[in-house]
């Protein structure tokens, strides 16, 4: 069965490379665009993995693993969080806020997918073969 | 902030972007420009990120592995918006980790031809030109300290 990955940012290009990372893989790609939206995906949904942005309209990416981690049905779904900055404050503020890990952006797709392979299995999707 | 430009575009879209140090700031054509502000107690500002639509066009369809026909406007304002935030991010971080906190916009986009932006007065401005694959890259940045 596919593992669910749920991408959280406003920027739908970010959204897109996301997706693109994890084409080649068993995955199945869910959608939000803020940490509100992020939060009622997680709940319905439960995915293995988030990988959320900070700085968002509506409900940054700090209030919403906050959230997450205060809801016991939660709390326990790994978080790599992307931040476009990488100042020691920056990295200090995400870390203690107990996330598995982050990345910051610029990023390349192959940096995504280690990470995110040391939190969750994935599994290559088989390659089409012409008939 | 240019080592970070030249990375945002290396690592984004792997395309070689080279600081022209004696070039002066190109007449703008239709262009596609991205604008992140900061604030802080003791400096604010702006950064704006100023691509010609065509390559615009082609930026976004490198982020995006797609091809240019396949874009709308909607597509590369986000693509040039999201350049733009990383831009800034490395700006934000190298400020802070300087000592002076401050806080980043999401990001705004402005299409046109003819518009220039004027700085408030106190207002430093500073353009910074590149070179990549013949295209002109043009960053310009507003900064008030104090």
């Amino acid at each position: 069965m596919a593992i669910k990955i749920l991408s959280v940012d406003d920027s739908r290009t970010i959204r897109l490379i996301v997706g693109k990372a994890f084409r080649p893989y068993e995955v199945t790609l869910l959608e939000a665009a803020n940490g509100e939206e992020g939060l009622a995906v997680a709940a319905r949904e439960k995915p293995d993995l988030i990988i959320l942005d900070v700085t968002m309209p509506v409900m940054d990416g700090v209030t919403m693993l906050t959230k997450l981690k205060e809801d016991p049905a939660l709390k326990g779904i790994p978080v790599i969080m992307l931040t476009a900055e990488s100042g020691r404050e920056n990295v200090l503020q995400i870390a203690r806020l107990g996330v598995r890990d982050y990345l910051v952006k610029p990023f390349k797709e192959d940096q995504l997918i280690e990470k995110a392979g040391r939190c969750v299995t994935l599994e290559k999707r088989p390659v089409a073969t012409p008939a | 902030m240019s080592r970070h430009l030249v990375d945002v575009f290396d690592t984004m879209l792997t395309m070689k972007a080279v600081l022209d140090p004696r070039a002066s700031v190109p007449p703008f054509e239709e262009r596609v420009t991205g604008c992140v502000a900061f604030a802080g107690d003791h400096i604010n500002g702006a950064v704006y990120l100023h691509l010609g639509t065509p390559f615009a066009n082609q930026v976004a369809a490198a982020m995006l592995g797609l091809g240019v026909e396949d874009l709308g406007e909607a597509e590369v304002n986000d693509v040039v918006g999201e350049a733009t935030n990383m831009l800034t991010g490395g700006l934000k971080s190298w400020l802070c980790d300087s000592g002076a906190e401050c806080a980043v916009s999401t990001p705004a986009i402005i299409r046109g031809t003819s518009f220039v932006i004027e700085p408030v007065p106190e207002v430093e401005r500073e353009w910074l030109i590149f070179d990549c694959n013949q295209n002109r890259i043009v960053v310009e940045i507003h900064v008030k300290v104090g």
